[in-house]
């Protein structure tokens, strides 16, 4: 049976308003600021088998579009109504992806049979752990991360599991936050109940039990629609993560996107292996795990917005992801901070199908907004303050159709901002800055958007900065079609001082009175050459403040002259600078260019095959070692074909003996 | 004794609602609208109640106006040419907004270009603080730079707006005293003046909307009252505002900000009206126009309030009437996708070209036209005889998607019916739980050319159980102006906790607010009347990110029963969710003072209860819930107090066609409203 295409049009609207008033639900009744100003959280509801088939559209994080509620589904003996379940476990079913994060499920009956779930989770600010919020890069094991709870009942058939409950909140920073975010929760999860009902009502059994399935069709045969729009071929496309850890080497994640027909296989083999950090994304290794997915879900919908959000568009993609590398690492590899790999894992996702379809899709984004935070002392009241201030974002990337948008966009769209009037009264600093960053947007017939910066003053000794997330200060955002790259990220103490400190990726500073930090984002990259720019666009950019004069000569060929266009000297500008270029499809900055002339292909092929050959606890190691090796290599003696890195890995076996029984006992 | 008159003007039609204060009658009136001349459609109008109901201008003691020009102007970007002022360093305020992009899933996805956009924005030197104090002065030397700047720009408006000036408008106001002197006739509007809220963004976007169009609006006013002092009207006229209140059209030509969204907020005061006149206490009021559906929440004849209420692409940030858009109008156009998903608007045909069925050009279909070809309107002109409605016309559109969705054209056209009516269903779900109240508690209140056809298929869909069709639904908001009050909101940023150490600045920020009030109704408006002042506070546990508004009453706080007030906050925090901690201490972000002078509220006539049937004007055909059935038709003007009719059936009035499909049973009380109960 299929349900008729009127009805399920009729029953898709009654699933996103159930999806909906959930998320509304829990919005207007929840208590942290997490949720109420960075709104990570979502509402949906799923099949009987755990499958997400309506997620909220306006309000909530947007990276849990079809996510698997499956293996924690059946991590649960048997269910009965009045029933509430939850994990926060990353390695219980993958459901869960970092210990923040707490989902829930509710089994939903009719006349006894369990016909769907209300599904929701939210980032608590904290869940215990070695420091708090209970994330950290340097961290090592899951163990570090907070407390976990596998699959569990809260309730059980309508009565509170007080013991339960009791484990978690002694094991919490701040109790009573988590409670309230609970109490939203669990009235979402009884909204999504109530209006599952409704529609059964409405409905009836049998078109409901139809219509989830047909939505999720529907959704499938959309996306199949689109990716066979999509020219077959192999599409590769790579990015870098700064640092692997604290002071680290880069984090390579590449992608090899095959588009055959309609069906996509996103192959990430030649991403890094597992880390000895926290920036591991554990997926468990299934093959649509929605942290894979969420690159590949932006792009189709950017293709055509009026396709379904649901579980069903997944199905036609598949992802290969090596066990033991990052994007599916073993127990207990810490993983609390892998919003930061994912946020570059979109990004690389869009550039894999960007290389496909160019003239549809955007350049590269910023990526990898950071998330401030500022632990001070109000000299006044001797009261200590903890409070995130700002997301630190970047630009999104030109397209076809348009410039990227400044300040934020693409895949940071989600992120609200906090008013500097708001942080200077709650929060003893004082704003010095705050706006877009001129020029840091990628150059480009469809210039990339431009970042934004933050500066402020502390006033008390002690006092704490953190920039969770915080990266591109060496690889920028890149440019498509002949766009430049964006300008990197930076972050300072005291920068134009005497005493200017530059921070780099730091993500932990501790400061003295009277420091200022200062803190930019990277700029998106551009599209198309940028001397195709109309020049009035670029004079109402210089006129804005957002491109300078200079940079209108260097990048884009435009001379001014008393505020006006030269067009005689702007054209032989022009003609000079498209003479001279080279066409690519896509354009990195000079650092990642002089890093990619150290670590070729072929080298990155050879540490990928070597790697993979080791046991999982020996490959960061190793990984490390042998950069340092390739490190010190003269540059005459770097032949860069990947055999200077087998050469390295010989070298190491000789010095490892126990390395031998290892690789023997794999 | 006169006739108080109410004008409402929209997109199409301008309406009219004369009250006759010495009989209590009403008399109704529509012409159509003059968008490229402003005011003259009033004028018009005002002839025409001359024509038809003898009403002379003379006669006329109380004038109540809303129009549309401050709004157009923003939505067509056809305001005065701005300059902004910020402190230096943050000149991107309105560039950034509050960063969240309007569809987060796109990557192309775009803020709309800011009304000043950022060559035109200048930054001045100077500092204040958090707590009101001075960093640093006003620096001369950059203002003087900023204004010769923005002269050479060309200049026709200065907003500014500095950080911290909702604690402290010394910079503001020494810039604008500067600039002044400068420039004598140059308009400038000071965020603090405007609406002077903590948030930087949220204060200067709500300014520069202000400046934005108060320049036209105080224009277009001026020569409105012209216009009716030579007709010979002697009242002084009124504006609607925002906050569903009333103010002279005087004060709003320095006021004009609290007129943008005056149309909808008058819509659901006369709702308001209607339902305490139909003795219901809980209404969803639901007006659908030619291009949006709006619904807004009424409880005990008020509606509730809101803040960051969207004008065009912009949010403002004063108290109005929490009206939401959910969804589209008669005139949006039904497609089917390339994925065979049958789609109602965003697109609308609006009133030009117009559904097909007007003949008016339009040969896309529209859900006017989906109800033309289920056979429920076409019996009978429509607008007061503005529109002739082509049955045939509306079919041969209808029978382009028919095809795509291989279905019949009545089946297609109730396809239309249903998905927009489920997509409805689905915004009232999210507003509900918004807003934390249950549809099935409330009845549905249809107004509008559109509301009366859909209100009972959506309140069949939501599981409300009454539907209220009032007297006259297409001149709700034009009766909503003529009952209004004078109204008036003020706030000032608190920011300090609630306790015995700041009882002194609670009381003097909120005598100030009491003073600016008590000045503003009894000098600026000089009304006569009682008036009455409400205050409120928005208040939050220390440490929680938002704050909830709490209703207080002035002797707590002069007699500082702090725990009163505490107690009260406490209570309303259980009451939106579901636990509270009076040992926990509570902070008052800021202070509210509305001041209200009632409006003396019209006693309409109580018509003669009549005993017998209702008679239908004839038997029609329609095709309703997948069947075709013949149905009576009855003449709004047949039914009377008493009346008792079944369903299904069709009643067609002036201004509106009402389809009650099965199921309702249907009433009229003594004022002619019609009330359609749904059975068990």
């Amino acid at each position: 049976m299929r349900t008729d295409p009127v009805t399920l049009q009729v029953f898709a609207n009654h699933a996103q308003a159930a999806a909906e008033s959930m998320a509304f639900t829990l919005f207007r009744t929840a208590h942290s600021t997490f949720v109420k100003e960075t709104e990570d959280f979502t509402t949906g509801l799923a099949t009987p088998d755990g499958m997400t088939f309506a997620s909220p559209r306006d309000l909530g994080a947007t990276w849990f579009i079809g996510l698997d509620y499956a293996n924690a589904v059946r991590m649960i003996a048997d269910y009965r109504p009045g029933d509430i379940c939850i994990t926060n476990d990353p390695y219980s079913g993958y459901v869960c992806t970092h210990t923040p994060d707490l989902h829930m499920w509710k089994p939903i009956f009719w006349e006894d049979e369990l016909i769907a779930f209300a599904v929701s989770h939210i980032h608590n600010t904290d869940v215990g752990g070695a420091v708090p919020a209970s994330l950290s890069r340097q961290l090592t094991e899951v163990h570090q991360e907070g407390i976990r709870i596998p699959p569990n009942k809260l309730y059980d058939q309508g009565r509170l599991n007080q013991a339960l409950l009791d484990v978690m909140l002694t094991n919490v920073r701040m109790p009573e936050q988590n409670y309230g975010d609970l109490q939203a929760q669990i009235a979402a999860m009884n909204t999504g109940e109530r209006k599952v009902h409704d529609m059964v009502r409405k409905f009836g059994v049998d078109v409901f039990r139809q219509g989830v399935k047909d939505l999720l069709d529907l959704g499938e045969q959309q996306a199949r629609n689109l990716l066979r729009r999509i020219p077959d071929g192999d599409y590769f496309f790579s990015d870098y993560l700064d640092e692997d850890a604290p002071g680290g080497v880069p984090v390579r994640l590449a992608l090899n996107l095959e588009i055959r027909g309609d069906e996509a296989i996103l192959d990430f083999s030649g991403s890094d292996p597992q880390l000895q950090s926290s920036l591991n994304v554990p997926t468990g290794g299934a093959e649509r795990h929605i942290l894979l997915m969420v690159g590949y879900t932006y792009c189709l919908y950017s293709l055509d917005p009026t396709i379904l959000l649901n579980g069903g568009i997944t199905r036609p993609a598949r992802c290969v992801i090596p066990e033991g590398t990052i994007l599916n690492p073993k127990f207990p590899a810490a993983v609390g901070m892998r919003s930061m790999t994912c946020g570059r894992l979109q990004g690389v996702t869009i550039g894999a199908f960007q290389a496909a379809v160019p003239d549809l899709l955007p350049a590269g984004p910023a990526g990898s907004a950071a998330i401030m935070n500022v632990k001070t002392i109000d000299n006044r009241s001797g009261r200590q303050i903890m409070a995130s201030i700002d997301p630190i974002t970047g630009g999104a990337g030109g397209w076809s159709g348009g410039d990227g948008a400044d300040g934020s966009g693409a895949n940071s769209s989600f992120l609200k901002n906090t008013p500097g009037e708001i942080n200077e009264t709650e929060v003893p600093i004082k704003v010095l800055r705050y706006g877009l960053v001129p020029d840091s947007g990628g150059a480009g017939k469809h210039r990339g958007g431009l970042a934004t910066l933050l500066e402020f003053k502390v006033y008390a000794p002690n006092t704490v900065v953190t920039a969770r997330n915080r990266d591109r200060t060496r690889f920028s955002s890149w440019g498509a079609k002949g766009g430049g790259p964006g300008l990197t990220s930076s972050f300072w103490r005291n920068a134009g001082t005497n005493h200017a400190l530059d921070l780099g990726n730091t993500d932990v500073v501790a400061l003295d009175p009277g420091d200022v930090i200062l803190v930019t984002a990277c700029g998106g990259g551009g599209w198309g050459a940028p001397w195709e720019r109309d020049p009035e666009a670029v004079l109402f950019d210089v006129a804005q403040g957002k491109v300078s004069e200079e940079a209108a000569a260097a990048d884009y060929g435009l001379v001014i002259r008393d505020g006006a266009i030269d067009a005689t000297a702007t054209a032989a500008r022009r003609t000079r600078m498209a003479a001279g270029a080279k066409a690519t499809a896509f354009t990195f900055n000079e650092q990642r260019n002089d890093y990619e002339r150290l670590w070729t292909s072929e080298s990155y092929a050879a540490l990928t095959e070597i790697l993979a050959t080791l046991p999982v606890h020996w490959r960061h190691y190793m990984k490390r070692r042998i950069f340092a090796a390739v490190e010190q290599l003269p540059a005459s003696a770097r032949r860069g074909d990947g055999s200077d890195v087998q050469r390295i890995f010989r070298q190491a076996v000789q010095e490892f003996p126990q390395l031998r029984q290892a690789l023997a006992a794999e | 004794m006169g006739y108080r008159i109410g004008v409402d003007i929209g997109g199409t039609f301008a309406d009219f609602c004369a009250l006759d204060e010495a009989t209590g009658r009403l008399a109704t009136l529509k012409v159509l609208s003059t968008p490229d001349e402003p005011g003259r459609e009033v004028i018009e109008g005002l002839g025409e109640l001359g024509r038809r109901f003898d009403i002379r201008p003379g006669d006329i003691d109380y004038f109540t106006h809303g129009t549309t020009v401050g709004i157009n102007s923003v939505i067509q970007r056809k305001g005065i040419r701005l300059c902004l002022f910020t402190t230096e360093n943050f000149v991107d305020v309105l560039e950034l907004a509050r960063l969240k992009m309007p569809d987060p899933y796109h990557l192309m996805s775009q803020r709309a270009e800011p009304l000043v956009t950022r060559e035109r924005v200048l930054p001045v030197r100077e500092r204040i603080l958090a707590d009101g104090t001075v960093d640093q002065p006003l620096d001369r030397t950059s203002l003087r730079r900023a204004f010769d700047r923005g002269i050479e720009m060309g200049a026709e408006g200065i907003v500014v707006a500095l950080l911290h000036s909702y604690s402290n408008p010394a910079h503001e106001h020494e810039a604008k005293r500067l600039i002044g002197e400068w420039a004598p006739d140059l308009p400038v509007f000071c965020s603090s003046d405007v609406w002077p809220i903590i948030r930087e963004y949220e204060r200067t976007t709500t300014a520069t909307i202000h400046g934005y169009v108060q320049p036209r609006v105080a224009l277009y006013l001026a020569s409105l009252q012209a216009a009716l002092k030579q007709a010979g009207v002697a009242a002084e006229p009124m504006v609607t505002k925002s906050n569903g209140g009333v103010m002279t059209a005087e004060l709003g030509k320095s006021a004009c900000l609290q007129m943008l969204l005056s149309g909808t907020a008058a819509g659901v005061i006369g709702a308001g009206f209607a339902a305490r006149q139909a003795g219901l206490d809980r209404v969803m009021s639901l007006d659908i126009g030619g291009t949006s559906a709006d619904v807004a929440v009424i409880v005990d004849g008020k509606p509730s309030y809101g803040t960051g209420e969207t004008v065009g692409e912009f949010p403002i940030y004063i108290p109005t009437v929490s009206v939401t858009s959910i969804g589209d109008g008669g005139g949006s156009i039904a497609a089917v996708s390339q994925f065979g998903v049958l789609t109602v608007g965003p697109e609308s045909a609006g009133s030009t070209p117009g559904p097909a069925c007007y003949g008016r050009g339009g040969t896309r279909p529209t859900m006017t036209d989906a109800f033309a070809a289920c056979g429920f309107i076409g019996h009978g002109n429509l607008g007061y005889d503005a529109v002739t409605v082509d049955v045939a016309k509306a079919r041969d559109a209808m029978a382009t998607i028919a095809a795509k969705l291989s279905r019949g054209v009545e089946q297609a056209a109730e396809a239309v019916i249903q998905v927009a009516v489920s997509g409805m269903y689905r915004e009232v779900s999210k507003l509900a739980s918004r807003q934390g109240v249950d549809p099935r508690e409330f009845a549905l209140l249809a107004f509008g050319g559109a509301g009366p056809m859909l209100g009972c298929f959506l309140a069949r869909e939501l599981g409300m159980r009454q539907v209220l069709i009032p007297t006259a639904p297409g001149v709700l908001s034009a009766l909503g102006g003529l009952i209004a009050d004078i109204r008036n909101d003020f706030i000032s940023t608190a920011y300090y906790p609630l306790s015995a150490a700041e009882l002194g600045r609670l009381k003097s920020d909120v005598q100030s607010l009491t003073r600016r009030a008590v000045a503003w109704i009894t000098e600026e408006q000089k009304f006569i009347g009682s008036y009455v002042l409400q205050p409120a506070a928005d208040m939050r546990y220390q440490g929680q990110s938002f704050e909830i508004e709490v209703p207080l009453q002035l002797d707590w706080i002069m007699a500082g029963d702090l725990e009163r007030i505490a107690a009260v906050f406490h209570a309303e925090h259980d009451r939106l969710y579901g636990h509270s901690n009076a040992k926990m201490p509570v902070h008052v972000v800021s202070l509210r003072l509305m001041v209200v002078g009632a409006s003396p509220q019209p006693r309409f006539a109580t018509q003669a209860r009549r005993d017998d049937r209702p008679t239908p004007a004839k038997q029609i055909e329609v095709y309703l819930d997948s069947a075709r059935c013949r149905v009576p038709l009855y003449r709004r003007a047949d039914l009377g107090h008493g009346h008792r009719f079944a369903s299904p059936c069709v009643i067609a009035q002036e201004d509106t066609t009402i389809c009650v499909p099965e199921g309702f049973a249907g009433s009229v009380d003594a004022y002619g409203n019609i009330l359609l109960s749904l059975g068990q």
